[in-house]
């Protein structure tokens, strides 16, 4: 054989393979309701009748639901994604603890876990290997938008549930349906966090003129940053100056430098962790301080390590939050004080919203059970009871900020919660809203000097 | 010495295992994640290819893979996303860019006779260089992602190049292993990879004998960032989006290290490397990373992963290829082919 010919078959050879693989996977049989409705014409007139077709065969139950939990715990997001596993892994002994699945006859939540790594590449790569060797009915995580935003083009495409605990309201927009977020956006944290601003601000006496915003340059920090923005724009607030940076920024003086030069009475600011600790201590050796810096989008400043990291320089710092610490619930109660004994620091950003979402798969699958008992698990099915959820109380919403959880068309909660938490004696404490208080909010900031 | 017939013993084999490869995707089509780990083991071994040409061949320690794949991705997501142009002519432009950047960085480069650890080090600022300016470029880059438009199926999916499943990225990625394979024979056994590998050896004692040394390595970073670029615009589709973390180091290092554990010079070795390294560590990754959860040991797959990698430098310092070849060599011996 020449090899002009063994080339020319070559390419035949790719490019037919290339077109069988187009034709995609062989398609599935529809499963059969429990009634149709038929058309037929009988004596030339058309008639619709209801009839029952071959009963439904139900469908068998695993021994164990498996529940995927996929958050970065390698690489800069790490400190986030270990909060989460370990709010998931306390959520899933609870469920089981509480008996399991009830409408399923009992059945336990297992957990399996998987990195994500740091970056949305890997973060695609961990989904698919979840899948491919757990086949989890839901998959819980990974904290960092992008990476959602990239795993959930495979958990849709394998009808896997996917419960975000991303805030960027982008992730729920992309037309994904089985991507659901039971917790608030970044645009609700900024706009709460300019709203806390203003009232603690006028409840104390202190006059505000004017705000500056500062934000890492992800979309979680200008999602945020908008959201404050906006807010403002809507009371005519003015906002000076808006400053971006890179998330892993290593010197943060020079930005300091040019807020100092604007002297802005507030700066809502959005970090993630390093940076925060970055941004604390430049504004210390810079010597200057806001009369109040407003964090929003519930990463550093205020969580324990945050606060370990910065000392003294984190007293007075406030930060939004997606979850409650201090909502006086049994279930609630019972998650932070099995923390607080196991970990020494109580549950903040990343663990509070896996523990609810965790929560909240559970009362779907319980759902899901009630409107299907035949074939509970199948993903169409258990997509239907998450749009059909509308909790006002049990153990998902006794975990969640607000009370009430109902997913919109778009997978979002239709009732989102966010509270702020404001670092007071070393300890982070919710200050806001007033009604869920556990201290006063401290204003202006203890370091501000006129 | 006279390039050998395309159809010896060893090629067959070669032959043997492309013809498993292009039947694999039929086996695997519901099994996404080893599609998609193949694909990934696959493009790594294009890029490692690639730089065998210009690392292996020529002795430069090219550190800028990432920088030329972050161009393909960039131009053919970009005339995408802003002109509806499809990736399968965009990565042809992007390819032709990360080439024409190259020529335009290798010139001065190989005129001013930047080599060894200095070639490394320039190879390598570029890539920061680029992720900088796609950072701070806002119209084209910038610090969010820009996300590719995404058909499941149909017409529109073969034109966006952005499938529901990983089984045509496979053979696309298999075809430039296959044009790469071919690009690395043809040179291995041309002048120009004559003198390419005597470069390699000696640069003076070639330059003495009257070959353009200069020449020789820019024809080799041409070829080498062409094959990179194109890679980029597949990469970018195979993601969904654009993001200036494409230019990374971390991709850069990991094709030199699949270059040079396959073995320097040998056109199969990154390859093996590829198959060997990328589903390893994939492997070590799923099997260890969630296995403790909450303790503290995520990492540890990474730690498991650089002391393989210590391992193979301290006792196969000229790469695995060698140790297959011997290996191919025993077997061919006990089957009696001469």
């Amino acid at each position: 054989m020449s090899t002009k010919v063994l080339k020319v078959l070559f390419v035949v050879v790719m490019v037919g393979m290339m077109v069988l693989s187009a034709c995609g996977p062989a398609p599935t049989p529809q499963v059969v309701e429990k009634q149709v409705e038929v058309t037929r014409i009988v004596e030339g007139q058309v008639q619709v009748v209801t009839a029952t077709p071959e009963p439904v065969q139900k469908a068998e139950l695993p021994k164990e639901i498996v529940v995927g939990v996929v958050q970065p715990l390698t690489g800069w997001a790490t400190v986030f994604g270990q909060e989460g596993v370990i709010g998931a892994e306390m959520a899933i002994k609870h469920i089981n603890d509480a008996g399991g699945i009830k409408s399923l006859g009992g059945l336990k939540l297992r957990m399996e876990v998987e990195d994500a790594g740091d970056k949305p590449d890997t973060a695609k790569l961990a989904t698919e290997s979840m899948i491919n060797k757990h086949h989890p009915v839901a998959i819980l995580g990974m904290y960092i938008s992008r990476f959602v935003m990239a795993a959930s083009e495979v958990t849709d495409r394998e009808k896997v549930i996917l419960i975000a605990d991303a805030l960027v309201p982008q992730v729920t927009q992309m037309g994904r349906q089985y991507l659901f977020r039971p917790g608030p956006t970044a645009w609700d944290h900024g706009a709460l966090a300019y709203k806390f601003v203003r009232e603690v601000a006028a409840d104390n006496g202190v006059e505000l003129k004017n705000m500056a915003v500062l934000n890492e340059d992800s979309a979680n920090g200008r999602a945020n940053t908008l959201g404050a923005t906006e807010a403002a724009l809507m009371d005519q607030f003015p906002v000076i100056t808006a400053l971006e940076y890179p998330y892993d920024i290593t010197d943060a003086t020079q930005i300091v430098q040019q807020l100092k030069a604007a002297n802005p009475d507030v700066i809502i600011h959005t970090p993630y962790f390093n940076d925060a600790i970055v941004f604390g201590k430049a504004f210390k050796e810079v010597g200057y301080w806001p009369k109040f810096l407003m964090g929003a989008g519930a990463c550093g400043y205020v969580d324990p390590a945050s606060i370990e990291a910065l000392g003294e320089t984190a007293e007075g710092l406030a930060m939004t939050f997606s979850y409650n610490p201090a909502k006086n619930t049994p279930t609630n109660k019972k998650f932070v004080e099995e923390y607080v004994a196991k970990y020494g620091v109580i549950p903040t950003e990343g663990a509070g919203m896996n523990y609810y979402g965790a929560w909240v798969l559970a009362e779907a699958l319980e759902k899901s059970g009630q409107m299907f008992p035949d074939d509970p698990l199948k993903p169409e099915n258990l997509r239907a009871a998450f749009m059909a959820l509308d909790l006002t109380s049990g153990p998902a919403v006794e975990s969640y900020p607000s009370d009430h959880i109902k997913f919109d068309a778009l997978g979002d909660n239709e009732y989102p919660g966010v509270i702020v938490l404001q670092v007071q004696n070393g300890k982070p404490v919710v200050v806001y809203p007033k009604e869920v208080a556990e201290a006063k909010p401290i204003f202006p900031n203890p370091h501000y000097k006129p | 010495m006279k390039r050998p017939k395309l159809l010896n013993s060893k090629n067959i084999a070669i032959l043997v295992v492309l013809a498993i490869a292009i039947v694999l995707p039929l086996f695997l089509r519901t099994n996404q994640y080893v599609l998609f780990l193949a694909t990934t083991v696959l493009l790594y071994a294009v890029l490692a290819s690639a730089w065998n040409i210009i690392g292996g061949m020529a002795g430069q320690l090219d550190l800028g893979a990432a920088a030329y794949v972050g161009l393909g991705a960039f131009t053919t997501g970009t005339l995408l996303i802003r002109f509806n142009l499809t990736p399968w002519v965009g990565m042809f432009i992007g390819a032709l860019l990360a080439m024409g950047i190259a020529t335009l960085i290798g010139i001065p480069l190989f005129g001013f006779k930047v080599k060894e650890v200095w070639y490394a080090l320039s190879s390598s600022a570029l890539v920061e260089v680029f992720r900088a300016i796609f950072m701070m470029w806002n119209k084209v880059g910038g610090p969010t992602e820009r996300y590719l438009p995404f058909s499941a199926e149909g017409p529109r999916s073969w034109y966006l190049m952005r499938f529901n499943t990983y089984v045509p990225y496979f053979y696309i990625m298999l075809a430039l292993l296959v044009v790469v394979f071919i690009i690395n024979h043809r040179i291995r056994y041309s002048k120009l990879g004559y003198s390419l590998l005597a470069l390699g050896e000696d640069e003076d004692a070639v330059e003495v004998l009257g070959v353009d040394s200069r020449l020789c390595k820019l024809k080799a970073l041409m070829i080498y960032s062409f094959v990179a670029g194109l890679v980029g615009g597949v990469y970018g589709c195979i993601y969904g989006y654009l993001h200036p973390s494409f230019f990374s180091t971390d991709m850069s290092l990991e094709v030199v290290i699949l270059g040079i554990v396959g073995g320097m010079g040998v056109t199969y070795g990154p390859l093996l490397a590829a198959i060997f390294l990328v589903s390893f560590r994939e492997y070590l990754r799923a099997s260890l990373s969630g296995m403790f959860p909450g303790k503290g040991l995520e990492g540890l797959y990474l730690m498991v992963y650089a002391l393989i990698l210590i391992v193979v430098a301290l006792f196969q310092p000229r790469g695995i290829a060698p140790l297959i070849k011997r290996g191919f060599l025993k077997l061919k011996s006990f089957v009696g082919v001469k």
